[in-house]
């Protein structure tokens, strides 16, 4: 076997034994991803939208700054963008103190 | 080291075979144990396809004819810095390139998300392992860069005198890192459809991907001009040739997706639109590798040995059809509660804008296959040439460069009319007097020179859309907050990256429109052959021929340069040295340029023949604005760099949300 040939099983053995370690532990029992509360993408979800929503009035806010609404359009817009920030505000609230809920129903 | 170079090539596709298979059954079994198996396999391949190239390049840095590759694309007296860039000269080593470029891209991919969404990220990962495996696959079994050859020769047989430009180790690079990136956002595009994943979580880890994809697309499509302008000889930077267009399609697509993307995010609509976007991005990627590969369309930069185009086809059908069918699988889940506040909106200018980019592309696109399905058809190959592109695309074009400008005018949402007329008064205003002002100075005797004519109203009409912009921020910064000029514009832009980035882009973007329609439109060019002492004008230029020198480089190049004076108003103004270089070897001799480069005009000179009498014949092009193209892509970088900038507050954000997140689902937040 020349040096090459040699290097090149080296290389081999040490890929399988990186590769191949975490397959002959306990790991086995473990889980790659919890059962997922269906609640915690929707509220991922909703943290989006409440971000996305407060930055559209900031951007309302811009554009009427730089005239590019008009004031009824502005205060009509700006108001249908604050109800829909109560609206996930509100949503959020339900989430979160349901959540809260249920882990201290668990917990007693 | 070839034979290490050879095995690491076999071991990375082995590997990446295993990762791709492990990442979707851990993902699909719930299993840890394979996942930090499968975890293991980005390094593993990225370390082999490195090793790999670092053989490869040792090769052609020390001469090793033993390789069939590095016979072909150089030789002893070749530069090192283009010994370099052969690597990615010829198709053996431009395709393991660019399995090194998907594998380092794996590897940042990795580190970015490896504790993020565990539901999403695996099948990121296979999905770009199972790209790298194709490439991989042909790299090994098809077009292997360490072919050996039995008996080596003493020398090489060169790099195409073509290459031998600074423009072509910096373009191919650049283009392939805009390529391989667009492979990111389509492997999270994939990986959300097939977990269900499909709120816009895949769009938050991919955007800045898409954007760095977006902005080397974009450079290196312009530094392919560049090369192409100087090293061609043609006088020209773009001929629509099937592969230029293969590079331009997926920009205009990518465009489109930078666009309508923001609607998504903004209104969590148009899901489908943006999804098939991305993936169309990407198959355009891969078509661009089939043009260039499949060896069916004749081009100047398509590879000599391209052979590969089944491989490619096959492959293209495959993410095409798998695509449209997870698509359609998931259509309920990429259904959107909301619509359009109004008809007059930036959104609704946005879709304007998607379906005119998308128009370019497809009529570049059938132009690029019509050859290939009229000699399929009816067994003619028929070239559809630039005058079809420029007839179907300049008026497209024209109305995508009035959206520049109507976009930044009209507000998110809703615009109100009243206000609108208002702020469209200026930049139609500086249109008109633009159109008054050019009309008696420019000709407008063809159709060509109309269209240039728009175009320059055009462009009056968005670069005072986009500075009133500019203007209008600023003020209103300074309404707000005691700040000098500079200091609201600096804060106003910084605290707005991805507003003001893109407005920058566009001004880029209207330099370049402005270059193309003044070099297409009132460019002249003469050829004359002279003797020594002889003289000619052209457009106020007057060139005398002085002197032929012929100058022995290397042992492989002899270069003859002329020696041209140019005087203007009876004064000398500049000095050009137009050759030609004659290679050891090579068969043709290569035309190497002079340009004398102002914001008015190129004086582009060309020495197209000589003979032993030393009388020469000269070719000059005087090409209008052609430099208003290159400061427009340096603009675009600038822009694109803001865009970029890593934002605080947004990551502030993610990190607020992340944090709300883990206080309520202790499960490891997703993000």
């Amino acid at each position: 076997m020349g040096f090459i040939h040699f290097l090149e099983l080296i290389l081999v053995v040490a890929i399988l034994l990186i590769v191949g370690i975490p397959l002959f532990g306990k790991l086995k029992l473990l889980k790659l991803v919890e059962k997922v509360d269906p609640g915690s993408d929707q509220y991922n979800h909703l943290l989006v939208r409440k971000e996305e929503t407060l930055i559209s009035i900031k951007e309302l806010e811009f554009d009427f700054n730089t005239d590019k609404i008009s004031e009824p359009d502005y205060k009509e817009l700006r108001h249908k963008l604050e109800k829909e920030a109560e609206k996930i505000l509100e949503h959020l609230d339900r989430l979160e103190q349901e959540r809260r809920k249920n882990k201290s129903y668990k917990s007693a | 080291m070839n034979d290490i170079g050879e095995f690491t090539l076999l071991v990375a596709l082995a590997t990446a075979l295993y990762g791709c298979v492990a990442y979707v059954m851990s993902a699909r079994g719930n299993r840890i144990d394979l996942y930090l198996s499968a975890d293991k396999t980005p390094f593993i391949v990225w370390a082999c396809v490195t090793i790999s190239s670092i053989c490869l390049l040792r090769a052609f840095l020390t001469d090793d004819f033993s390789l069939q590759y590095v016979w072909a694309y150089s030789n002893r007296e070749l530069d090192t810095f283009y010994k370099v860039s052969s690597f990615w000269g010829g198709q053996k080593g431009s395709l393991l390139f660019w399995a090194l470029l998907l594998s380092s891209y794996m590897v940042v991919v990795y580190f970015q998300n490896r504790s993020k969404n565990l539901r999403v990220v695996p099948y990121a990962m296979a999905i770009i392992l199972a790209i790298l495996v194709f490439f991989l696959f042909l790299i090994n079994f098809s077009t292997n860069p360490f072919e050996r050859i039995p008996l080596p020769p003493e020398d090489g047989r060169g790099l195409n005198p073509l290459l031998q430009n600074y423009w072509m180790v910096i373009h191919p690079p650049t283009l392939y890192l805009g390529y391989v990136g667009f492979t990111v956002p389509f492997a999270f595009a994939v990986a959300a459809l097939i977990s269900k994943n499909l709120d816009d979580g895949w769009i938050r880890m991919t955007r800045k991907w898409t954007l760095i994809s977006w902005f080397f697309l974009c450079m290196g499509n312009l530094f392919g001009a560049s090369w192409a302008y100087v090293e061609l000889g043609w006088g020209g930077y773009w001929a629509w040739d099937p592969v230029e267009n293969a590079a331009f399609m997926p920009l205009l697509i990518a465009t489109a997706y930078l666009h309508s993307v923001m609607i998504q995010e903004k209104k969590d609509m148009m899901k489908v639109w943006n999804m098939s976007l991305v993936l169309l991005t990407f198959a355009m990627t891969i078509f661009g590798t089939f043009i260039t590969r499949s060896g069916l369309i004749q081009s100047v930069h398509t590879f000599d040995e391209a052979t590969l185009g089944y491989y490619f086809l096959a492959f293209l059908f495959v993410v095409i059809v798998a695509c449209t069918v997870l698509i359609i699988s998931r259509l309920p889940l990429l259904k959107s509660e909301n619509e359009l506040d109004s008809f007059l909106s930036r959104e609704s200018s946005f879709l304007f804008n998607n379906l005119v980019l998308l128009g370019i592309a497809f009529a570049t696109f059938w132009g690029t296959i019509f050859p290939i399905i009229s000699e399929a058809v009816r067994g003619v190959k028929i070239t559809v040439g630039p005058p079809f592109y420029n007839q179907v695309n300049v008026p497209i074009g024209l109305a995508l460069l009035a959206l520049i400008g109507i976009g930044p005018v009209i507000a998110w949402r809703r615009a109100t009319f009243s206000n609108l007329k208002k702020n469209f008064l200026k930049p139609v205003l500086v249109a008109i007097v633009l159109a008054v002002v050019l009309l008696p100075v420019i000709p407008l005797g063809s159709r060509t020179e109309i269209y240039t004519y728009i175009t320059f109203v055009l462009c009056g009409f968005v670069l005072t859309s986009i500075l009133t912009e500019f203007y209008k921020g600023t003020v209103s910064r300074m309404g707000l907050h005691e700040e000098s000029v500079f200091g609201a514009l600096a804060t106003v832009t910084w605290r707005n990256k991805r507003r003001y980035g893109g407005y920058t882009v566009h001004i880029g973007v209207v330099l370049i429109f402005a270059g193309i329609a003044g070099s297409q439109a009132y460019g002249t060019h003469t050829e004359k052959h002279l003797q020594l002492g002889e003289s000619f004008e052209i457009r106020g230029y007057t060139i005398r021929y002085e002197k032929l020198v012929a100058v022995e480089a290397t042992n492989i190049k002899t270069r003859i340069i002329a020696q041209l004076a140019v005087e203007r108003d009876g004064k000398h103004y500049w000095t050009g040295h137009p050759e030609k270089e004659f290679y050891k070897g090579q068969n043709q001799p290569v035309s190497e340029v002079d340009v004398l480069s102002t914001w008015k005009e190129d004086l582009y000179m060309i020495l197209a023949d000589f003979r032993e009498d030393e009388s020469a014949t000269i070719k000059v092009y005087v090409n209008p604005m052609v430099s208003w193209m290159w400061t427009g892509g340096w603009i675009i970088a600038f822009g694109s760099m803001i865009s970029m900038w890593p934002d605080r507050l947004e990551q502030r954000r993610r990190l607020e949300r992340v944090r709300r997140q883990e206080q309520l689902f202790p499960a490891p937040a997703q993000e």
